[in-house]
C-alpha cells in the first residue's frame, strides 16, 4: 500500500528522534522507514476508513512530535551524567547499591 | 551593613545554567506539561520550553525563577539543587527496600453472591475444598513474616471470606503469637460483604484490632444489581452491617469500595450521595478490571475507558463542589494521585508504581497454596491462566517464590523507565507499571502504549486533576490538603 511521504533532515534529526515520534502514533497510522542521502524517508501509510483532514492532521502532529523528540535528546544528553550523580547520592546510603 | 542579601546578590552571575533531568508532554494547545524526577511539575508555554533547553532562557523571567525553585534548572544561585533532588530522590523511593507490606490471604473461594462483575471466580458456598486449611496458613503465615517489612498487614479475602471464618481466627491467633517475638507493625482486615457479620465476629474482630472493609456501589437499586444474592437483600445487609461494625469497632474501622458497572456510569452523583448518607468520609472511584467473571460475563467490555473517565470527572466535579459548599468530602484515588504530585512521598499504591507493586508490595497466598503476585493475577489462575504463579507454600520455599521467573520477568518488562513511551512520559512520576493487565489484555506485559486502556485512563486521570487544580485556587487548596491527609 502507497503511504503519505514525509521526510526530514537526517543532519538536523537522528534517526531515533522520528522513529519515537513515530511509535506514538501506532493507533494512527504504520511507518515504513528509509534513508535516502540525507534524508529520513517516512511512508506513513493509514487505513482505508481515516477522513482525509485527520490524516492532514496527524501528519502535522508527526512533525511536530518529531520537534519535540529532537529537545527530548537534548535535555536527555546535557542532563544525563546529573541524573546518575542524583540517584547514586540518593540511594547512597541503602543497601540497594553495591558497594 | 544590612543583615540581608540585596537582590543583585541573587541574580545568576555566569548567566548560564544547567538542565536537570526532566520531561516534558504537550498538555493542551497552549502549554507544555514538564516533571522532573521527583515528581514537581511545571506548565510552560512551547516557545519558552525550547528557549529553556537552548539556554536562552533569561534570569528575569518569571519562568525562569519558577523553573529555578523547583529545580529544573541548577545555576550559580542554587547550588543546593543537586542535594534537594537526591533528598527527594530518596524519600520518593523510600519503600522498595521495605519490600512486600500487604499478605492477603485468600480463605475461600465460596461466596453467597453472584455478582455479574466479580473480579473472583467464585465456587458455589457447598464446596469445602475451597477452603484454606490450617496446614497452607501455616505455610503463608511463614512466608509473609520472611518479609523485611516493618509493617505486615494481613488481609483475608474470599469468594466471602466469613465463610471460612475459624481458619481466619486461627491465623490471626498464630500470627500475633509469632509477632510477640518477631515485633512488626501487625495490621489485619477482613474484606467482606457483610452478609454473615454478626455481633460475635464482631466482638472477635474488636478484641484483636481487625478493621472490615465491604464492598458498597451506591444506591439500594444500583447496589442489588450489581450484587445479587438470594433473597435479593445485598444493600439491606451491607447497611445494617456497616451500622453493626461501627457500633462495635468504632465508626473509623470500616470501610467499602465501590466497583462502576455500566449501570453505575450515569449515577456517580447519586453514589457520592449513598456515601455522604451512610457517612464515609471519602469514596474510591473504581473502574472494573478485566479479570475473573469480569471477563467470562463481558461485564468487563460493557464500557469503554472514555465512559468511565466521563463518569470520573463528573463525580470528582461533584466532591469538588460539596467541598465548596462546607461538606469534606474526598475522592482516594485522586488522593493518591495528588500525593505523588505535590508530596515527595508515594502511597505505594500496587497499580501506580515502578517498579510494579506486583511481589514487591503486595502477595497473594490462595486457598489452596498457591502464591501469586497480586489479586488480579491469582484472578487470571482461577481461570486457567497461571503466567503468574509463583509458586506453592507447600512446596516451594520462600526464595524459591520470590526469585521465580513469574515474578522477575513481568517486573522488568514493564519497568516505565525501560518502556517505550513511558520512559519519555512527563506523567511517568505519577503512574506505574501494570503487567498483569497488560497480560489480560495483549498477552504481554508491556503492551503498546497507543493502544492501552490503562495509560489512557491514568493520563485521562492526571490531566483532569492539573486542569482543575491549575485553574482553581480553591482546588488547589483542596488538592494540597487530599495529598497531605493520612
Amino acid at each position: 500500500m502507497e503511504g503519505v511521504v514525509v521526510q526530514f533532515d537526517l543532519g538536523v534529526f537522528s534517526v531515533e528522534a522520528v522513529k519515537k515520534a513515530a511509535y506514538k502514533y501506532i493507533n494512527k497510522f504504520s511507518t515504513d522507514f528509509a534513508l535516502q542521502g540525507q534524508s529520513i524517508v517516512c511512508s506513513l501509510i493509514f487505513t482505508q476508513n481515516t477522513p482525509q483532514d485527520s490524516i492532514q492532521f496527524y501528519i502535522d502532529d508527526f512533525r511536530k512530535e518529531v520537534l519535540d523528540q529532537d529537545l527530548r535528546e537534548k535535555i536527555k544528553k546535557e542532563s544525563e551524567p546529573l541524573r546518575n550523580l542524583i540517584l547514586a547520592h540518593a540511594f547512597s546510603k541503602t543497601t540497594l547499591v553495591e558497594q | 551593613m544590612s543583615k540581608f542579601q540585596p537582590v543583585s546578590f541573587y541574580k545568576n552571575k555566569k548567566k548560564t545554567y544547567q538542565l536537570t533531568p526532566f520531561r516534558f508532554l504537550k498538555f493542551n494547545q497552549e502549554k507544555y506539561f514538564l516533571s522532573n524526577m521527583t515528581g514537581e511539575y511545571l506548565l510552560l508555554d512551547r516557545e519558552s520550553l525550547g528557549r529553556l533547553v537552548e539556554h536562552r532562557l533569561d534570569d528575569s523571567e518569571q519562568s525562569y525563577l519558577d523553573l529555578r525553585a523547583k529545580q529544573f534548572l541548577i545555576d550559580d544561585t542554587n547550588s543546593i539543587a543537586t542535594d534537594l533532588l537526591a533528598i527527594k530522590a530518596r524519600t520518593r523511593y523510600s519503600r522498595l527496600p521495605e519490600f512486600t507490606a500487604l499478605h492477603i490471604f485468600v480463605v475461600s473461594l465460596r461466596c453467597d453472591h453472584s455478582c455479574q462483575y466479580c473480579q473472583v471466580s467464585r465456587q458455589s458456598a457447598d464446596k469445602l475444598k475451597y477452603d484454606m486449611t490450617e496446614e497452607i496458613a501455616d505455610k503463608a503465615i511463614d512466608f509473609a513474616f520472611k518479609s523485611p517489612s516493618r509493617n505486615i498487614k494481613i488481609e483475608f479475602q474470599g469468594g466471602e471470606s466469613l465463610l471460612n471464618f475459624p481458619i481466619i481466627q486461627y491465623i490471626v491467633e498464630r500470627s500475633k503469637k509469632l509477632n510477640e517475638v518477631l515485633c512488626r507493625n501487625l495490621d489485619f482486615v477482613i474484606a467482606t460483604n457483610l452478609s454473615m457479620i454478626d455481633r460475635d465476629i464482631l466482638d472477635y474482630c474488636r478484641l484483636h484490632g481487625i478493621h472490615i472493609s465491604t464492598s458498597l456501589d451506591g444506591p439500594e437499586d444500583l447496589h442489588n444489581k450489581n450484587r445479587p444474592r438470594p433473597g435479593k437483600d445485598s444493600y439491606e445487609k451491607v447497611i445494617k452491617g456497616i451500622s453493626l461494625c461501627r457500633e462495635v469497632l468504632g465508626r473509623d474501622e470500616v470501610s467499602a469500595l465501590m466497583t462502576t458497572t455500566e449501570a453505575s456510569l450515569k449515577r456517580g452523583k447519586e453514589i457520592v450521595d449513598e456515601y455522604l448518607k451512610i457517612g464515609f468520609s471519602g469514596i474510591f472511584l473504581r473502574s472494573l478490571s478485566p479479570y475473573g467473571y469480569a471477563i467470562k460475563t463481558k461485564s468487563f467490555a460493557a464500557y469503554q475507558t472514555e465512559q468511565w473517565l466521563d463518569f470520573f470527572k463528573e463525580s470528582l466535579d461533584y466532591i469538588i463542589e460539596l467541598n465548596r459548599s462546607g461538606i469534606r468530602f474526598q475522592e482516594y484515588c485522586s488522593a493518591i494521585v495528588l500525593s505523588k504530585m505535590l508530596t515527595s512521598s508515594d502511597p505505594g499504591f500496587v497499580d501506580l508504581m515502578s517498579p510494579a507493586g506486583i511481589g514487591i508490595s503486595v502477595i497473594v497466598y490462595n486457598y489452596d497454596g498457591s502464591v501469586h503476585p497480586s489479586d488480579e493475577s491469582r484472578m487470571l489462575a482461577e481461570m486457567g491462566d497461571n503466567t503468574f504463579k509463583m509458586g506453592n507454600v507447600l512446596t516451594d520455599s520462600y526464595e524459591q517464590v520470590f526469585s521465580s521467573q513469574a515474578l522477575l520477568q513481568p517486573l522488568e518488562d514493564s519497568y516505565t523507565n525501560s518502556v517505550p513511551m513511558c520512559e519519555e512520559c512527563a506523567f511517568e512520576p505519577y503512574c506505574g507499571a501494570d503487567p498483569v493487565y497488560e497480560y489480560a489484555m495483549n498477552q504481554d506485559y508491556i503492551g503498546r502504549r497507543p493502544e492501552s486502556g490503562f495509560c489512557q485512563k491514568s493520563m485521562g486521570i492526571f490531566k483532569h486533576l492539573i486542569e482543575r487544580m491549575e485553574a482553581d485556587p480553591f482546588v488547589k487548596n483542596l488538592f494540597m490538603d487530599w495529598a497531605n491527609r493520612k
